[in-house]
């Protein structure tokens, strides 16, 4: 069994063998259909910012293990122009009215946890994490 | 993306037809993108679920049948399950956008609890000791002295009734010794009495009601009292709070010049926002706010809060 995977984010059609080898990962480690979806979701969503912010990078899935479960964890990484503004990126206070919380607020309401590491000009590494109930 | 109702039937049938037929994660993307267009375009989750429905009763007669039904209603459900998915992320965002809101009104209202406080109590404190030390200070003048002394006592007393009408106004502590009706009449007399616009509280919330739907009323009735004084042109204004079995309604109704309902819930302009924060603290608590009026006929603010369990 493989615990860990890579692709290579340059298009939309990337998206699909990220989706692809995320979901063949989450099967592997245990997810339910209905979570292997919430994956391939936040997958998408992710490699989707890729694309349209920083035009190329990497997502990296990886099983995890902690208190005695199993989890994966989802590594989007990419040497764009990095988020000028975590914060407003992820609010969901005022902007969820005209927005519709997708993009990065979608990725955190479906994951156990989201942690954005972004230097403007040098890129962003997101990395979500999603826990086996 | 514009794609019309039938565009979206034969992307769906298509995915769906596809996926039962051998599965495939381009069809599940496919399936995905459609649910992330019926968001972003109005669809609805009701509208995939009627696509959902169509495309069954196309796809299922051209099957083969070899596909057993536990594997068809298995791979069917995985399809729409991909065209939920964006709705469930927007629904859980949403979610937390409420507790949000609801967490920084508390934080707003602990803040004015604060100030209120510290203005009546330890402003109001201080007044008090001056006023001591002033009449320490008159015992050794003469009856001129004295005289002019009661000035500045007066002018101090002033101030006081200033400080607490203010330390009121930011933080009623009646509404949070004794609820929502005692507060709202007393709201009321004030208002009218500054005003001359006659106000009147009625009903009732059969007991108390939560601290922070308590909240929303008095801030929302007192946003609308504030609205009709200064724009209505009103001779009069009811408030009138209804308990419900399981909601409470309050309506502030007045014979005023009435507006274009259209130019206040707008998001710009003085009213218009008044209104989008009465909204905003009414949605944190899940509550809606019904505003009908007729140019000439006065206006009619409705809010209606649900109550849990």
């Amino acid at each position: 069994m493989r615990l860990e995977d890579h692709v290579d984010i340059a298009s939309d059609a990337d998206v699909m063998a990220a989706r692809q080898k995320g979901r063949t990962l989450a099967a592997e480690v245990g997810f339910s259909p209905t979570d292997q979806a919430m994956l391939a979701a936040v997958i998408t969503e992710l490699a989707r910012n890729i694309v349209d912010y920083a035009g190329r990078g990497e997502l990296l899935f990886h099983a995890i293990e902690g208190d005695g479960r199993r989890g994966i964890a989802v590594i989007a990484r990419d040497h764009g122009p990095g988020i000028p503004n975590i914060k407003e990126a992820l609010q969901t206070s005022y902007s969820v009215a005209g927005g519709l919380g997708l993009g990065l607020r979608g990725v955190k309401g479906l994951m156990d946890s989201l942690d954005i590491v972004s230097v403007p000009g040098k890129g962003t590494t997101v990395t979500a994490r999603k826990w086996q109930s | 993306m514009s794609a019309t109702p039938s565009d979206q039937q034969r992307e769906y049938s298509d995915a769906l037809r596809a996926y039962i037929a051998r599965p495939n994660e381009q069809a599940l993307r496919r399936a995905y993108e459609m649910g992330r267009g019926a968001l972003s375009n109005g669809t609805g989750v009701l509208g995939i679920a009627a696509l959902h429905h169509q495309a069954l009763k196309e796809v299922i007669p051209s099957l083969s049948p070899e596909i057993e039904e536990a594997l068809l209603i298995k791979r069917a459900e995985e399809v729409f399950i991909e065209s939920l998915m964006p709705f469930e992320m927007s629904h859980r965002a949403f979610r937390e956008a409420i507790g949000v809101l609801r967490r920084m009104n508390e934080r707003i209202e602990e803040e004015a609890k604060r100030i209120a406080h510290a203005l009546h109590e330890e402003a109001g404190g201080l007044l008090a000791s001056t006023h001591l030390a002033l009449e320490e200070l008159a015992r050794d003048l003469s009856p001129r002295g004295s005289e002019r002394l009661s000035l500045v006592k007066r002018l101090l007393d002033q101030m006081d009734e200033q400080l607490r009408q203010l330390a009121h106004e930011i933080r009623p502590t009646v509404l949070d010794d004794l609820g929502l009706l005692p507060a709202l009449n007393f709201l009321a007399d004030g208002m009218s009495k500054r005003s001359g616009v006659a106000i009147t509280v009625e009903g009732s919330t059969e007991g108390r009601l939560p601290t922070a739907v308590e909240t929303t009323l008095y801030r929302n009735v007192q946003e609308a009292l504030n609205n009709v004084i200064r724009h209505a042109q009103a001779g009069k204004v009811a408030v009138i709070v209804t308990r419900e079995a399981r909601a409470v309604r309050c309506s502030v109704r007045d014979d005023g010049v009435g507006f274009e309902v259209s130019t206040v819930t707008a998001a710009h302009g003085e009213r218009g926002l008044g209104h989008v924060g009465m909204r905003e603290r009414l949605e944190s608590l899940h509550g809606t706010l019904l505003i009908t009026s007729i140019p000439g006929q006065g206006a009619e603010l409705l809010m209606y809060i649900p109550l849990e369990g």
